[in-house]
């Protein structure tokens, strides 16, 4: 609760932080937020967010970047969409989560296990055009390191009954025919929303 | 009715039993359903973290894009599939500045879509084109006092709110639990989330609303689960053993695809049931319908 600490040294706020979020897709929308805390109340795993959606957007707007980016809240949503049917603002705030992932990791704010989670999906995608579960569990443990692998093999039960059942495929899929004009795709969609963004 | 089938990366993995029985079940109801060619993964909920929500819908359209020539409504099972799918043909439609833009990119890759085509959840398919009459006269094997809790979780009915169920309270999986002869018990969790993609990053999320739900389910007598959605089956199938553990529980509740029930009830050949690949074994519920293992 640091936002309420009294302390006689001058507020820093970061009000590019704010024009920042605010430029994002759905950032924008996030400025009809009237606090009203419906989404605090409805959120699916607001017990383990350091900021309830409704706090976060406050702190956007006092531009908090480190508070922002440094916090849990986009990483433990998932996606359940239960704040966006309830928002009387109609702001789609799961979008919103999926910017601030977005800005969170361009900046280097990944020191949260679900923001290597996302890079890993991302990879398999763009090298074989489909995400290959094995490949994305793969990648994610080697970028979280032997500490997640041990977590992993506490849980071998758990993977010896999938592949038993037939649900955990060894061997991944063919790559999509048509890889290399995804990724010129892929590629052109950036420039374009790098040129938008400006 | 045709029909152009979005399977999309759990159906060729974790969601096997899904895929199985959906392509006979369409067959037994008259549908016909062509796979997307060379589809590719419409980067779920998870891919906008990473490249923002225009490139991860431009990835998503390239399937759309692919389908148009056939002009048939697009069929998807996997929630996270239909958000994604529903929501970029949503912004082609609605969104002329982001169509120009997404079309410039699919340029690239020699691609054009131009928004003509619906998006369409599969449960949603059952009632609206097929129609519960139907499915209930299709039924070979009534499923009589087999109680059974619809669970739908929570993107299926919220990606596009209001598109065709009530999104905090939604019918349609009861109704059609009921068209094949089940009890549908009260199941006041039926869109709850069960935690999604935090089966590997936040286990515990996925663990205590296993729990929840299980209980929930459980305490109003269901025999078993079913639902549309491959991360909810995944979840509440594989992790059953350790919320037990965790929680001290002794959940043996089978959750299978709504799908394999149908083709139960339809009595299809059981290579569609895909039985085998259940992790808590749905057998005891069904025994007394003359199935075994
Ligand atoms: S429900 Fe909407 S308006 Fe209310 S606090 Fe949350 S984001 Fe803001
Ligand atoms: S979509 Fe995310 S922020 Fe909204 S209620 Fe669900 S978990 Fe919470």
């Amino acid at each position: 609760m640091a936002d309420n600490n009294v302390s006689s040294a001058p507020i820093k706020y970061d009000h590019n932080f704010a024009q920042e979020f605010f430029s994002t897709e759905n950032g924008r929308l996030a400025q009809k937020c009237m606090q009203c805390g419906m989404c605090a109340v409805s959120c699916a795993t607001k017990d383990l967010m350091d900021h309830s959606p409704r706090r976060l957007f406050n702190l956007v707007r006092a531009g908090k970047k480190d508070e922002v980016l440094g916090s849990n809240t986009m990483w433990m949503c998932t996606s359940c969409c239960t704040c966006k049917v309830r928002c009387p603002r109609g702001i789609p705030l799961v979008d919103v989560m999926h910017d601030l992932k977005n800005m969170a990791i361009a900046q280097n704010y990944v020191s949260y296990p679900q923001a290597a989670f996302y890079q890993a999906f991302w990879q398999e995608v763009l090298n074989r055009g489909r995400a290959f579960e094995g490949g994305v569990m793969a990648r994610y443990y080697l970028k979280r390191g032997w500490g997640e692998i041990k977590k992993a093999f506490e849980m071998k039960d758990l993977g010896m009954s999938m592949l038993k059942h037939g649900r955990l495929p060894m061997v991944p899929p063919r790559k999509i025919k048509g890889l290399k004009e995804l990724q010129q795709i892929i590629e052109k969609a950036q420039a374009l929303q790098r040129k938008e963004a400006k | 009715m045709k029909y152009s089938l979005y399977p999309g990366c759990s159906m060729e993995g974790t969601a096997v039993p899904y895929l199985k029985s959906i392509e006979v079940v369409a067959e037994a109801l008259g549908m016909h359903l062509e796979e997307i060619p060379d589809w590719n993964c419409c980067g779920a909920t998870i891919a906008s973290g990473v490249v923002g929500d225009f490139t991860q819908q431009v990835v998503a359209a390239r399937n759309l894009a692919l389908a148009e020539p056939k002009g048939y409504d697009v069929l998807v099972g996997c929630s996270s599939c239909y958000f994604s799918l529903a929501l970029t043909n949503r912004r082609f439609q609605t969104d002329d500045h982001f169509r120009q833009m997404a079309n410039e990119a699919l340029a690239a890759g020699g691609l054009r879509y131009n928004g003509t085509l619906r998006v369409r959840q599969i449960l949603e398919v059952m009632i609206n084109d097929i129609g519960l009459d139907k499915i209930a006269a299709r039924v070979k094997r009534p499923l009589t006092g087999l109680k059974v809790a619809g669970y739908v979780g929570c993107q299926t009915v919220r990606a596009v709110p209001w598109e065709f169920d009530d999104p905090e309270d939604p019918v349609f999986m009861d109704k059609l639990i009921e068209a094949l002869g089940a009890t549908p018990v009260k199941f006041p969790m039926k869109a709850k989330c069960c935690g999604s993609s935090q089966a590997l990053t936040a286990t515990d999320i996925v663990l205590a609303a296993g729990n929840d739900i299980l209980q929930c389910a459980l305490d109003n007598g269901a025999q078993m689960l079913v639902t549309p959605c491959p991360m909810c089956q995944l979840n509440l199938d594989a992790y059953q053993g350790m919320v037990n553990q965790q929680f001290g529980k002794n959940f043996n509740l089978p959750v299978l695809f709504f799908t394999q029930l149908m083709a139960i009830a339809f009595d299809l050949p059981p290579a569609a049931w895909a039985l085998k690949n259940m992790i808590v074994s749905p057998y005891e519920a069904l025994a007394p319908f003359g199935i075994n293992r």
